[in-house]
């Protein structure tokens, strides 16, 4: 499921429908009055004869739901293998954009499931209230639950749906000994309509909003986990009033080329989906613009490995100066090194702060690659960076030692391989602390970014030990990434037990005669068979 | 504590009579009943540790679940077609003597694992879960038990239905022939003919001191060869000694279908997980299997963890010879051992021919002359 639908959710070079010549309708409302006849068209022939039109253009449940374009493509996918509706591939993406954009989500609705439209890896579930964690959260990140707006009614069609579809799911673990559908069809519906209306302010007023245009220079800035910062500009192109065509020119910090480009489709006037290849692997990419169009920002992933790739922020070349990042976040005393300011605007000298020197090399549109000195005195902490009459916090540290580490992330899921699902890799990085004494004598620690440790797991507990967990889960390499051993009953272990493994992720780093080590906790566990675009 | 997963499982049904059916002077021998995915049913002789008869259900759609004999050990009726349909086969030819496909116009019917032949062998009792499907929405129905007569051939319709109540497990017929239990949230009784509520005895809200709320997941309902059904059920014991937090506890659940008597027995801290337990014919022990074949003592009112020894893999069902001097266990993968009671040595393994999984297929022990 999870391809199919994306080859329907982005703009790959799959795409079939571009309705060109409605550029100008755009700006009057959410999707041009042409697109919108098509989808309308689309909606009565298809889906009418179930979903009876009870008024013009209003369709019964269709009508009464807003979901995010994932939402809506799970819906088209499961309408297309349960009950034996059949779309053209053209239909298909003409029917996807006209609900996403007409019974779709403001800005705001999306942001406590962003997470899980961008496929962020072991992010934890989210907080609701009431009993949903339990309710719900048992099979869902309830990212699905918070992406989706309808009335109490529907909300309650949803949940006969559920039981009628998975009857078991009253029996599984955490809903057998409460009484899951007695709560579930009494209390829910209304409590979840309170959190989660279908009319909302804030989507009356984003439906009437013109589509801000995305074309033009962009300065790019990004964090791989594993392989690290990544800097550089994008030139987006407008293809149709939904569709654009992107080229990426990137670098990583030591300055090695990160190239790629992409094709996306814009959702609901914000929500970017794009395929593309990044660094010459297939990615797709789920970024979010801002409302005035100055800022798009998100996650791309590798196609086929969602829990490998990078967060994205992209800024307008024009603008109010800023910087954006500076890569690398930290300087060792002592150094000289590369430093790259990323942003916009970055006119006259730089100055990192007493005990540096900073050589301006070269100026790029996505900023400026200096040659720094830091001195074996200078002091540690944050630096303010002055670049000309600009000046960020934050952004760069100064250290002489590193501290302590903390391995992100601190707890982390990784799936066993096997038969046609690919594993579920891990990957790991370890960040970089320094204390600093600060007033009153209070110190600190200062955030000093990725580090190079030394990578190796260990056994969680004695059980873990006893099994031989670190033999069979699978193996951890030299950039963090974890990658699991094949599934299936393993004649070799106890119970001829599956490859699972329960571990400690190990980060060391040494410098000369001392040590500092950090853990995190790594759970191998089974194959998802189940891989829905919204968990 | 929880089960980890949903583990589906199999259902009972009863044997002839119970442990002491053996009429003297007749001999008699045990087989093995179970099933495995796609669509096979094994008769297997635990003596010489072959499988005498592999029939193929027609129409299982890659799903073989709950396997219930009947009295005679004739007949073994399967859950099969994703819980849409209960096949009936004959033991000795294979055919199809029995099919309820079950539906109702507009609506979709799930038995819920739950389900067993009467005494006298004439009529089966289902638990489904109804949904009515309407054009362009679901509506969840009130549960029900359907009657079947098992004289109703390839397209039986149900005989009587009654209300049930949601979420119930496993429905195991009385021995008296005139009332059958339902386990669920409660411990219900209903009159086979009417379907009135006899009697409710808690399950899910136990009164027993120091233990707290339990968790049970029976869908392995094997009566033979006492008549007794058994089941784990975890929970954790609290009060004075005991850390705070508590203890995880596993106790044992019995119902004896004679007589209607429940009981619970604690038989000792959760160690290892048992998905099925058997009662020994002598009621002398009890034998739970998962990961390991767990013995437990029956010691009047102290039964316990008496010993315990791994296996190979993962086995979700359990079941003993009539004599008690076998354990066999299978479910799962496509393999059934038989351990020695007494000494708990393997002695022997069935390999299944043909067999995808056996997943929730109940292991079934019937006697024939």
């Amino acid at each position: 499921m999870h391809w199919r639908v994306w080859s329907l959710i982005s703009g790959g070079v799959a795409a079939v429908a571009v309705l060109l010549g409605t550029v100008g309708a755009a700006h009057a409302a959410m999707m041009p009055p042409a697109a919108a006849r098509a989808g309308l068209a689309v909606v009565q022939a298809h889906c009418s004869a179930c979903h009876r039109e009870t008024a013009p253009g209003h369709f019964a449940r269709i009508s009464e739901e807003r979901k995010s374009p994932e939402g809506w493509a799970m819906t088209i996918f499961r309408m297309e293998n349960v009950h034996g509706v059949r779309l053209t591939q053209k239909q298909l993406r003409t029917i996807l954009r006209y609900l996403s954009d007409v019974q779709g989500l403001a800005p705001s609705e999306t942001r406590a499931g962003r997470f899980a439209l961008e496929r962020r890896p072991n992010h934890p579930i989210l907080k609701l209230p009431y009993n949903l964690p339990v309710m719900c959260g048992r099979c869902h990140s309830l990212a699905r639950v918070a992406l989706t707006r309808q009335p109490a009614s529907e909300w309650r069609k949803l949940i006969n749906f559920h039981v009628g579809q998975f009857p078991f799911l009253e029996y599984q673990d955490g809903s057998r000994d409460i009484r899951w559908w007695k709560i579930a069809s009494t209390q829910l519906p209304a409590k979840l309509a309170k959190l989660f209306p279908l009319h909302s302010a804030a989507w009356r007023q984003w439906r009437n909003r013109p589509r801000a245009d995305l074309a033009g220079v962009w300065i790019v800035h990004g964090d791989m986990p594993g392989r690290g910062d990544y800097y550089g500009t994008a030139l987006i192109r407008r293809r149709s009033w939904d569709r654009y065509r992107a080229r990426y020119v990137l670098h990583y910090a030591n300055g090695a080329a990160f190239n790629g480009s992409s094709d996306a489709i814009i959702y609901t006037g914000f929500q970017w989906r794009g395929t593309g290849t990044l660094g010459g692997k297939p990615v797709h990419e789920v970024y979010f613009a801002a409302a005035n169009g100055s800022r798009i920002r998100g996650r791309w992933f590798l196609a086929g490995h969602s829990e490998i790739g990078g967060d994205w922020d992209a800024a307008r070349t024009t603008g109010a100066p800023k910087v954006m990042a500076v890569i690398p976040s930290a300087l060792e005393v002592g150094t000289r090194q590369r430093l790259i300011l990323v942003g916009r605007g970055l006119r006259g000298g730089v100055d990192l702060g007493p005990g540096t020197k900073a050589r301006i090399l070269v100026r790029r549109p996505y900023g400026l690659i200096l040659s720094v000195r830091v001195n074996a005195h200078a002091a540690p902490g944050y630096r303010t960076v002055r670049v000309g009459g600009v000046r960020s916090r934050d952004l760069l540290a100064v250290y002489r030692r590193v501290d302590h580490l903390e391995v992100e992330p601190a707890f982390a899921i990784a799936r066993l391989g096997g038969g046609t699902l690919a594993p579920v890799d891990a990957q790991f990085q370890a960040i970089g602390y320094t204390n600093v004494l600060g007033a009153h004598g209070r110190v600190s620690a200062v955030r000093l970014g990725a580090m190079p440790v030394t990578w190796s797991v260990a056994p969680f507990n004695a059980e873990a030990a006893k099994r031989g967990d670190v033999r069979f889960a699978g193996t951890l390499r030299q950039d963090g990434l974890f990658v699991p051993a094949e599934g299936g009953p393993d004649s070799k272990r106890q119970f001829s037990a599956d490859n699972t493994g329960d571990l400690y992720v190990v980060a060391t780093r040494r410098t000369g005669k001392t040590a500092v080590v950090a853990k995190a906790h790594l759970i191998v566990t089974v194959q998802r068979w189940i891989k829905p675009p919204i968990y | 504590m929880n089960l980890k997963f949903l583990v589906p499982v199999a259902l009972a049904g009863l044997l002839a009579g119970c442990g002491s059916v053996l009429s003297p002077g007749h001999a008699s021998h045990d087989f093995i009943v179970t099933g495995a995915a796609p669509d096979h049913l094994f008769v297997i002789n635990p003596r010489t540790r072959k499988v005498v008869s592999d029939f193929t259900i027609p129409d299982a759609h890659d799903y073989v679940s709950v396997i219930v004999p009947s009295p005679n050990g004739k007949v073994a009726y399967v859950l099969v077609n994703r819980t849409r349909s209960i096949a009936g086969i004959n033991l000795r030819t294979g055919k199809e003597v029995f099919r309820a496909n079950l539906e109702s116009p507009g609506e979709r019917l799930t038995c819920m694992y739950a389900f067993d032949v009467t005494p006298d062998g004439k009529e089966l009792i289902v638990y489904v879960y109804r949904t009515r499907l309407e054009i362009d929405q679901y509506k969840v129905q009130a549960p029900r038990f359907l009657i079947f007569s098992t004289a109703g051939g390839l397209h039986a319709k149900p005989l009587r239905e009654f209300p049930a109540p949601r979420r119930v497990q496993m429905v195991l017929a009385k021995k008296d022939g005139r009332s059958f239990f339902a386990i669920g949230f409660n411990l219900y009784e209903y009159d086979l003919k009417t379907g009135r509520l006899i009697k409710r005895r808690g399950i899910l809200d136990w009164h027993r001191p120091h233990h707290l709320r339990p968790d049970m997941l029976a869908f392995w309902p094997v009566t033979e060869p006492t008549g007794i059904f058994s089941s784990p059920v975890y929970s954790t014991l609290t009060g004075p000694g005991t850390p705070s937090g508590g203890v995880p506890e596993t106790s044992l659940l019995t119902l004896n279908l004679h007589n209607g008597h429940l009981a619970y027995h604690d038989i000792g801290r959760t160690d290892a997980l048992i998905f099925s337990t058997v009662i020994g014919p002598q009621r002398k022990w009890a034998y739970g299997a998962y990961t390991q074949l767990t013995k437990i003592k029956l010691d009047g009112a102290h039964w316990r963890v008496a010993d315990r020894v791994n296996l190979p893999h993962t086995y979700y069902s359990v079941n003993i010879s009539p004599n008690g001097k076998d354990v066999y266990v299978g479910g799962t993968m496509c393999d059934v051992i038989i351990y020695d009671a007494r000494t708990m040595r393997e002695k022997g393994d069935v390999r299944l021919p043909g067999c995808d999984d056996q997943a929730t297929a109940t292991l079934r022990v019937i006697e024939r002359r």
